[in-house]
């Protein structure tokens, strides 16, 4: 009878394996796929009430700490003295609807480690800091409320950066929200309120949202067309009032529907300045989708431009343009399927003023411990070489141009030298889209920016790049170099 | 290994108890308060009392069956003080009471052997299926022991003194009685079993007649799916019977009819039940229905994985958000608190116990004591796997509870008086 039930036996302690096999499934092969499933709220759960680490600018100004629970003094909430100015920037931490931002960014750093948990207690005894590290963004903060201020009631959003660094000076999307109501019990029915408001202020159109850019995209052909040798400033080209689009019944006019010039001839200088869809129409089905991509690439077109959190993709399609003369006239301005976020714009015109090098964007300087020791010093990561030196140059020369006599000459700042580029955009409905690029001092730039507006009720529908965005970014020039 | 031994790692165990709760307490921002003292000494003063009775009842017990099983009563009570402290206080009233009605299992056994056991087998049966049938009482009578039913299943018998009413799990004791009527019926007929089979070319089948027991057994399973809808104890009681028939008789044949009426039954059942439909959906795709009917799996496979190797820490993990923790998901809990090292430990302490059962049964000289030793270590090994098999998806959830982990009393006293007749037989087969 010891058969059989030595026969069982062995089945049962072959089960046993079977079990121990299914706890290495999920517990060990499948554990990080099971921690991090949205529906898991363990993880923020569990950060819940701890504290995290300090979000700070270079000169002191607090934008996210954790203070003691007024409630629960073992306990910590976060807290954003800054508000809404902040906002997309910082992010939140809320263990209902997640995080977001450099709160998720820098997660890693910024999360307490006296998790109690094996290896903590194992760095505890060794002697390891458990205290959160802190972050130190680069962003000068009388500059971001001053964009927070400038946008007002528009839908838009504001990106400034050091040229040389990259480093991110401001970063404002309006409509913005108050991230602290992510914190509270009932932040799930905050989330949901933030979703169905119209405006989409939880919406980052800074960083998140790809946008036509308008006759700014001009800037891109210009660069183009210098490196190629396809045009120089004074190369001259026919100055219709409409452009033909080959193989198609569409033309393209300039904004006043008249010829650029004086109907028979117009320079590229002329048609930058004073932003004619006519001529770069042209200039671009003279230049190719391919070279015009060469550049786009160049300057983080169609790849990952580097950030602190990731940016969609800004969009060239060099193949689908290559046979299309038509739809690569319309994309020479800006227009029909070429995107592109603020931020990147900013890169843009900050790479014209670097020399025409592009260097990705960041936002966090260093990261520091509880003691104040950097931890972490964030260097400049060089995107790459967009446009020679040269070009870089004479575009400049072309966008300063456009601020003394052209299109932009709302940004003009008293005593200043700017340069840029303006932008209306198709947008929704009857609205257009404005925006302006640009940097300044042109001698020595210390800010390159990109101010975009979502056109909206609040905008109206006569706003142009040049008589709305381009009056924002005089004011924050003047700020910066205020300061 | 001695006595003294067993008692001094009885006594670590207890500690282990304590240990945990101290544990828990400081996760909540507690200290060491009266609980941890009272937990250690409530374990001590349980356990011991059913080491003393092994002293004086049956000294020549293995020593190695309790200490493991003190580890496992410690390690599930931590986590249900952890999960419901208010429960705890009555599940270590429970811990007193079943340690107290295992000693007197060992005092009553000791008058006589186990033997007794086999003579009353039909007592057994009786006594057995009247609790089973108890639950079954209509709930709102004017009698004091009334039936009762929780989430759809018919389990629960409440004794209404008025002045305090009792809930119980009459099936905890009555698998007990069921597994003893099944050995001594099967070591009286084993022979009669083993014989005459009907040969079909090289397969050879059981004579019909043969066959009626099994068929017996697998009615009353069905009977208890449909009028008690409690899918566990129908599978338990079943594979235990086969499993015994199996040993007694060495015919595959049983375990292959067996298995084919087990599979039948259960593809019947998730067809024409909606209870038991909605466990096989919940099984196959808890992520998929994790809204509803596989809201319970998922939680548990997030608690498992968020544990990972090391686990959050006792108190530290939030296995609370897995609905009924304490009972069916004890296993998720410990896995999310303790981690995979936890688990492991578990299932390892399991397979001690079925070892050391395994062992007794393998050692017993006696048809009727080898058989009864081996098929409460079945009963034992087969609801692990199914609970344990259950959280991780290995099979459906029947709705069993983890034996001496999980929170509740009856199956708490059941189980330890189960542990007190392996303990028994092993006494009584020493040399």
């Amino acid at each position: 009878m010891n058969g059989p039930i030595r026969r069982i036996a062995a089945g049962m302690f072959l089960a046993m394996f079977v079990l121990l096999g299914g706890l290495t499934w999920y517990q060990v092969v499948r554990a990080d796929e099971l921690r991090d499933d949205p529906r898991n709220p363990r993880p923020a759960l569990a950060e819940r009430g701890k504290e995290r680490g300090l979000i700070v600018t270079a000169d002191g100004t607090v934008v996210a700490r954790s203070i003691i629970d007024p409630t629960d003094p073992r306990s910590f909430v976060r807290e954003y003295p800054e508000g809404e100015t902040f906002a997309h920037l910082v992010g939140y931490s809320s263990f209902l609807v997640g995080t977001n931002g450099l709160e998720r960014a820098y997660a890693s750093d910024l999360r307490s480690r006296r998790d109690l948990t094996i290896s903590d207690i194992v760095a505890a005894i060794l002697g390891r800091d458990l205290r959160p590290n802190s972050i130190e963004i680069t962003v000068d903060p009388d500059l971001q409320r001053a964009a927070f201020q400038a946008l007002g009631a528009n839908r838009g959003a504001v990106v400034a950066l050091d040229p040389a660094t990259g480093a991110v000076l401001a970063l404002v999307s309006t409509p913005s929200y108050d991230p602290s109501v992510l914190l509270g019990d009932d932040a799930a029915e905050q989330w949901e309120q933030l979703l169905t408001t119209p405006s989409q202020p939880a919406r980052d159109r800074a960083t998140q949202e790809l946008y036509a850019p308008g006759s700014t995209f001009k800037t891109v052909v210009a660069a183009a067309a210098l490196d190629t040798g396809a045009a120089v400033p004074g190369t001259t080209f026919a100055d219709p009032a409409e452009f033909q689009l080959p193989g198609s019944e569409a033309t393209i006019a300039n904004a006043n529907e008249l010829p650029c010039n004086d109907g028979q001839s117009a320079t590229m200088l002329q048609a930058f300045v004073r932003s004619c869809n006519t001529i770069f129409a042209d200039l671009s089905i003279q230049i190719g989708a391919a070279d015009i991509g060469i550049t786009a690439e160049a300057i983080g077109f169609n790849r990952d431009i580097g950030f602190e959190w990731e940016v969609p993709e800004a969009v060239w399609d060099t193949g689908a343009l290559a046979n299309d003369a038509a739809a690569l006239g319309q994309s020479g301005i800006g227009e029909r399927d070429v995107r592109v976020t603020p931020l990147h714009m900013a890169m843009i015109a900050a790479a014209v003023a670097n020399d025409g090098i592009a260097v990705s964007p960041h936002a966090v300087g260093r990261v520091f411990d509880a003691d104040g020791n950097t931890v972490e010093e964030i260097e400049p990561a060089e995107l790459g070489r967009a446009m020679t030196s040269e070009t870089a140059d004479i575009l400049t020369q072309m966008m300063e141009r456009v601020v003394t006599e052209g299109t932009g000459t709302g940004a003009a700042v008293p005593g200043v030298r700017v340069a840029g580029k303006t932008g209306t955009a198709t947008g929704t409905g009857e609205f257009s889209n404005p925006w302006f690029i640009g940097f300044a001092p042109v001698d020595n730039p210390t800010i390159a920016l990109a101010v975009f507006i979502e056109g909206s009720e609040v905008s109206g529908e006569s706003a142009s790049g040049g008589s709305f965005a381009a009056p924002i970014a005089s004011e924050l020039i003047e700020v910066w170099l205020a300061s | 290994m001695g006595r003294n031994a067993e008692a001094a790692i009885i006594v670590a165990a207890s500690m282990l108890a304590g240990f945990g709760v101290a544990l828990v307490n400081f996760a909540k921002g507690g200290s060491v308060d009266a609980q941890v003292g009272l937990t250690f000494m409530v374990f001590a003063v349980a356990f011991g009392t059913l080491h003393f009775s092994m002293r004086a009842f049956a000294p020549r017990a293995t020593p190695l069956l309790v200490p493991p099983v003190v580890a496992l009563v410690a390690l599930g009570f931590f986590q249900i003080y952890r999960l419901e402290p208010s429960r705890a206080g009555l599940q270590r009233w429970w811990l007193l009471i079943a340690c107290a009605v295992a000693s007197l299992t060992l005092a009553l056994l000791s008058r006589g052997t186990t033997s007794i056991l086999r003579r009353y087998r039909n007592l057994m049966l009786v006594v057995s299926t009247a609790l089973l049938l108890l639950p079954n009482l209509p709930s709102d009578w004017g009698f004091p022991l009334r039936g009762l039913e929780v989430n759809g299943s018919r389990l629960w018998i409440v004794l209404d003194l008025g002045v305090t009413a009792m809930q119980f799990q009459p099936a905890e004791l009555a698998k007990l009685g069921l597994v003893i009527f099944f050995a001594a019926y099967l070591a009286d007929h084993q022979k009669a079993l083993r014989e005459a089979h009907r040969r079909l070319g090289p397969i050879r089948l059981p004579e019909p007649r043969q066959l009626i027991p099994l068929v017996l057994a697998w009615g009353g399973s069905i009977f208890i799916l449909v009028w008690q809808r409690d899918l566990g104890a129908s599978l338990l009681l079943f594979a235990g019977f086969v499993l015994l028939l199996y040993a007694a008789t060495g015919s595959a044949g049983y375990l292959a009819a067996g298995g084919m009426m087990t599979v039948s039954g259960a593809a019947a059942a998730a067809y024409l039940f909606d209870h038991v439909q909605r466990r096989v959906t919940a099984w196959l795709e808890p992520f998929q229905h994790y809204a509803d009917e596989g809201y319970q799996i998922a939680q548990g496979l997030f608690a498992l994985g968020t544990g990972s190797l090391s686990g959050a820490g006792p108190g530290l993990g939030r296995p609370d958000l897995i609905p009924n923790a304490s009972t069916d998901f004890i296993f998720a809990a410990v896995g999310e608190e303790l981690g995979f090292a936890g688990t492991v430990a578990v299932l390892a302490v399991y397979s001690l116990v079925m070892a050391v059962g395994f062992g007794i049964s393998f050692r017993s000289r006696d048809t009727f004591r080898k058989l009864l030793a081996a098929g409460l270590t079945f009963v034992l090994a087969v609801q692990v796997f199914l609970i344990v098999g259950g959280v991780l998806r290995i099979v459906p959830l029947t709705g069993i509870t983890l034996p001496f982990m999980s929170y509740g009393g009856s199956a708490l006293v059941g189980n330890l008086v189960l542990v007190a007749l392996l303990v028994q037989i092993s006494h009584e087969e020493a040399t």
